[in-house]
């Protein structure tokens, strides 16, 4: 595991409201998302983010990416860049693989000159060859999926925002890409990984976050966290048969 | 400034120039004959005006067709970068919740498309004028001027229009009546010397009237163009372009909640 450095993101009791719906003439409820997220991150790190469905996971990737901006609470970025790993960016049917993978590149971070100096590999890593000049429109979906995961291997932040559980597609390949992310993951890289699986986090991750509600439940190591989760997990799930028994008696 | 963020960011540069680009190819190759479509296009549609009133309707004033092909051009560049960038932000919703970027992206890419194509047109509008006649005058010197007013003006209004209507997405079916509306004020089919002296004050209110009629002095009667009026729309335009730019800038990270 990478030795911890220096604190690059720290957020405290940070918080996102949501309105929803459009405007309105009667004061809607706010409707938060996040509503107490305290942790650093430290340089190097891979900070695994655990949670239920609708707990705030990605609301909290695109807070750190800086595509949203928190209602309450501090975030502080010391300087370093942070971006989600998002594949197929910006794609667009009618140009071929190589201008897509150039104005995907440039969405993603890279200059222009950096994704044609790195178009061999991109090209390589995708298994696209002489298609990579064919448009888009022609791909299999297999084929974008390799493309889009090529070009968004390319693009390096200080901070690199990955979740798990949107899909990278085609069976064959994934062993592949999932393969490249775990080195890169293990590497002396920051990353914040949202994933649902728990042999991911166990093998991947330095420390974890615990996010309930919208709210930090806990910040550790992983063997702590984790077992605490599941005891909640398991908690509930007895709570939940419990009621229904109940119900079913009376 | 207001500018900052654009200007200390070359890549942001870069990205404005390739989606441009990439919008433009991407519409080209929707078809067989591709970029030819750009030529074709305003030629079918100039000879369906020819036809209408320059064969079946044989309008008296002489040389109604160029004079009414002048006042088209400009108008379909208007109300085309209007329309257009006034969808941009809601359409970049899914590319602006998976990456971080300045929103005012959207709309000056689509104003950058349409400029390019406005471009191809007037080529094919300067071939029409000159075989009808119209010779090359001095007064062309003027146009790159008037050119570059229309142009602020159609940013300042795209800018406003993008940083609205997704606060407001019925805006849009509305800003498209309004135009069509506003194409019949300003000109296109009439002159303003038939409009009673009167009313000319407001005619000239909007400012693509005075604009169409420049084009026409410069292109079709050697005239320069009527200079106060051409820097008053300048000038104007530029402080509502400002004030467009000042907004979505601070807008910019509540759009992708606004959109999602």
């Amino acid at each position: 595991m990478a030795t911890l450095g220096k604190t690059l993101l720290s957020l405290e009791g940070v918080g996102v409201a949501f309105r929803p719906g459009k405007l309105s003439l009667r004061k809607r409820e706010l409707f938060w998302v996040l509503k107490d997220v305290t942790f650093d991150l430290l340089h190097g790190e891979t900070l695994g983010v655990i949670g239920r469905n609708a707990a705030g996971k990605s609301t909290l990737l695109r807070l750190m990416a800086g595509i949203l901006t928190q209602d309450c609470g501090t975030l502080v970025n010391y300087g370093h860049t942070a971006a989600l790993l998002s594949l197929q960016t910006g794609f667009v049917p009618y140009l071929t693989g190589r201008q897509n993978a150039i104005l995907s590149g440039i969405l993603l971070g890279l200059r222009r000159r950096d994704v044609q100096a790195r178009m061999d590999s991109i090209i390589d890593f995708s298994e696209l060859g002489a298609f990579i000049d064919e448009p888009l429109s022609n791909y299999s979906s297999g084929m974008r999926a390799r493309l889009g995961f090529a070009v968004a291997y390319q693009a390096e932040p200080d901070i690199l925002l990955i979740d798990e559980t949107l899909g990278v597609g085609d069976e064959a390949f994934r062993a592949k890409s999932t393969e490249a992310m775990h080195a890169r993951i293990r590497s002396d890289k920051t990353i914040v990984l949202v994933s649902h699986s728990a042999e991911t986090i166990r093998t991947l991750c330095d420390r974890v976050v615990w996010l309930d509600e919208g709210m930090t439940r806990a910040v550790g190591p992983v063997a702590e966290v984790m077992a605490a989760y599941h005891a909640e997990l398991a908690h509930r799930q007895s709570e939940r048969v419990a009621r229904i028994r109940g119900g079913i008696v009376r | 400034m207001i500018f900052g963020r654009f200007k200390i960011n070359p890549r942001m540069v870069e990205l404005v120039v390739y989606m441009t680009l990439a919008d433009l190819r991407a519409e080209a190759s929707k078809t067989y004959i591709n970029y030819l479509w750009w030529v074709v296009d305003p030629i079918l549609s100039m000879m369906v005006f020819y036809v209408v009133f320059g064969l079946l309707f044989k309008r008296t004033e002489p040389d109604y067709v160029s004079f009414l092909l002048v006042g088209l051009v400009a108008w379909t560049w208007y109300s085309r970068s209007l329309s257009h960038a006034s969808n941009s932000i809601l359409s970049g919703k899914s590319l602006m919740n998976q990456v971080d970027m300045p929103k005012l992206v959207f709309p000056i890419v689509t104003l950058l498309t349409d400029f390019t194509k406005f471009w191809v047109v007037l080529m094919v509008l300067l071939f029409f004028t000159w075989v009808a006649d119209h010779g090359l005058g001095i007064a062309y010197a003027a146009l790159p001027l008037v050119i570059l007013t229309q142009f602020l003006l159609c940013a300042a209004l795209a800018l406003l229009l993008a940083a609205a209507v997704p606060w407001l997405p019925d805006l849009k079916p509305l800003v498209d009546h309004l135009l069509h509306l506003q194409m019949f004020l300003s000109g296109v089919f009439f002159a303003a010397a038939s409009i009673p002296e009167p009313y000319r004050f407001w005619f000239y209110l909007n400012p693509m009237a005075g604009l169409i009629e420049d084009y026409r002095a410069i292109l079709l009667d050697g005239l320069w163009p009527h200079w106060v009026r051409l820097g008053t729309i300048a000038g104007l335009s530029l402080l509502v372009l400002i004030l467009g730019v000042w907004l979505l800038r601070r807008l910019d990270r509540v759009y992708p909640r606004l959109v999602r």
